[in-house]
């Protein structure tokens, strides 16, 4: 040992202690609790076969429509019930709708002083071209905040259901990558023409969010989409060059982080009234419009990560 | 309301049933992809081109794709003759 | 003015013959009952007829900068829609095992047989 103290010394101090607290080395029950080896409980064959065979008798009898008549009747008024059910929601649903005013009517509820006031300032508010974009990631940022973590949250749910921990098995036992036709070269040449193009279109999405139709949901779409073509063409060897359960990370929480940042700064600005030093721009420049390009960009990257982690999951269950 | 979203709108009544009566499931994943690319195109008559492009990439690209790769790993989808192949390739 | 005549006759027939091609595309799909030639008549309307459709709306359009738009969107059609055929006729090919009651075809054996017969 090249430590300064010996290691019966280093045992003793705190530092040894939280770290065997911290990574769990230390079994809580040893010398604490009593504990009893448990016996094995004995249950003999025939037992259980008996068991089983009276449990298949009763559940047989219970469901046999022709001799149990209260099931019977039952079944026949459920699927009824069912069906005048539906009808019914169905039928008030279209009687609230015919209550509905036309679209655009001026008599109409949602026709107050807030989407005016989006209409009339939000270009100079938020420097945003398009009134949508401003609205989303300027006016109710908080909201697609929330729809990025929860996208977020159900990519961690379906990295928790669906990771493969099989260390030992090969690709080839874990995806099902062996039904497809492998090394196809007509798709691989259609892949190389289509996928830079895909990735330019979802960039470009991206990036003219605050001008044009659009905004990081979709081009992240569009990316994650492009990916998931690159995947079936060149197989997970290709892509995991470049992109593993190390990169997910990163992205997501860099996005997610910049994303909280930046609207807190905004946030804390606009509530004390601080004049922000981030400038608005000039309207339909693509570096312009404050926030909202960064906020465009992190929203996109989270969402192209999630697409093509689902889909990398649902296939292989493994980075 | 133009002639051209009255018939949209009776295919996606069209498709929305069809999807559920459908025994097949591979078939009513077909068909609601279906359904996916006639509401994008609804979108885009409703002047959101936006919702269009979203409902175009996830709606008919990623959302199918998941609902194969599921069917596919809970073995829903009846695969022939491949079986015995890969069982060969691996031996 | 003649010419805007002209231009808007060639747009049209132009159009016209890309509704036939679609015509004759749905018939074939509820005519024939197999994969491979249903898939034949679908990728004839998903080519040539859509590029039809698109030209004649370029033409009828005049020369502008949507014109590029719609040329990109035949290049897209022209590479995405044929390599979308090819993958589901090999998924057909490979996975069907009576594919031999369907379509008469030869293994690549049988083919460098004869060449090497020849």
């Amino acid at each position: 040992m090249s430590r300064l103290k010996t290691k019966e010394e280093y045992e003793k101090t705190i530092g040894f202690k939280f770290r065997r607290w911290l990574y769990g080395e230390e079994d809580p029950y040893i010398n604490k609790v009593e504990m009893v080896k448990q016996h094995h409980r004995h249950v003999e064959e025939k037992t259980i076969t008996e068991r089983m065979h009276e449990k298949q008798m009763h559940r047989e009898y219970t469901y046999d429509v022709n001799r149990n008549k209260v099931l019977k009747t039952y079944s026949m008024l459920y699927r009824i019930a069912s069906v005048v059910f539906v009808i019914l929601i169905a039928a008030l649903l279209v009687y609230n709708v015919s209550w509905l005013p036309k679209t655009g009517a001026a008599e109409k509820a949602v026709n107050n002083e807030v989407p005016q006031r989006y209409i009339e300032n939000g270009l100079q508010e938020t420097g945003a071209v398009n009134i949508v974009t401003g609205m989303i990631l300027d006016y109710r940022a908080f909201d697609t905040l929330g729809e990025s973590h929860v996208l977020f949250i159900a990519t961690i749910t379906v990295l928790i259901l669906l990771r493969n921990n099989k260390k030992k098995a090969t690709i080839a036992q874990i995806s099902d990558r062996r039904f497809e036709p492998k090394n196809d070269s007509i798709l691989q040449l259609g892949a190389k023409i289509l996928v830079p193009v895909i990735f330019v279109f979802g960039i470009y999405v991206v990036l003219n969010g605050h001008i044009s139709p659009g905004g990081g949901f979709s081009g992240g779409a569009i990316i994650g989409a492009g990916l998931i073509l690159y995947v079936s063409a060149f197989g997970f060897e290709k892509t995991e060059k470049f992109f593993t359960e190390r990169t997910y990370k990163v992205i997501s929480f860099a996005a997610l982080a910049t994303y909280c940042i930046a609207k807190s700064y905004s946030f804390y600005t606009g509530a004390n009234h601080i004049h922000s030093i981030i400038p608005l721009g000039q309207p339909g420049a693509i570096l312009s419009s404050g926030l909202i390009l960064i906020l465009n960009i992190c929203v996109g990257m989270v969402v192209a990560c999630t697409m093509y982690t689902f889909y990398v999951m649902f296939r292989k269950g493994d980075f | 309301m133009t002639v051209f979203q009255i018939i949209l709108l009776v295919f996606l009544l069209v498709c929305a049933i069809a999807v559920s009566f459908s025994k097949n499931l591979l078939n009513s994943i077909l068909i609601f992809m279906s359904f996916s690319l006639i509401m994008s195109i609804l979108w885009v008559c409703l002047e959101s081109p936006d919702l269009g492009i979203t409902e175009a990439a996830v709606g008919a690209g990623v959302t199918s794709i998941l609902f194969f790769a599921t069917l596919k790993k809970i073995h829903a989808i009846e695969v022939e003759g491949t079986q015995e192949e890969a069982e060969d390739e691996q031996a | 003015m003649i010419s805007e005549w002209i231009r808007f006759t060639l747009g049209a027939t132009l159009l016209a013959i890309g509704i036939f091609i679609f015509l004759f595309e749905l018939f074939g799909i509820y005519r024939f009952k197999y994969v491979l030639n249903r898939m034949h008549a679908a990728a004839m309307g998903d080519t040539l007829a859509l590029s039809c459709f698109i030209l004649g709306l370029a033409i009828i359009s005049g020369f502008n900068f949507d014109t590029l738009k719609l040329i990109l969107i035949i290049a897209l059609f022209w590479i995405s829609s044929p390599v979308s055929s090819h993958m589901l006729a090999k998924m057909e090919v490979e996975t069907n095992e009576e594919i031999a009651n369907e379509v008469s075809f030869e293994t690549l054996e049988e083919v460098e047989k004869k060449e090497a017969e020849k």
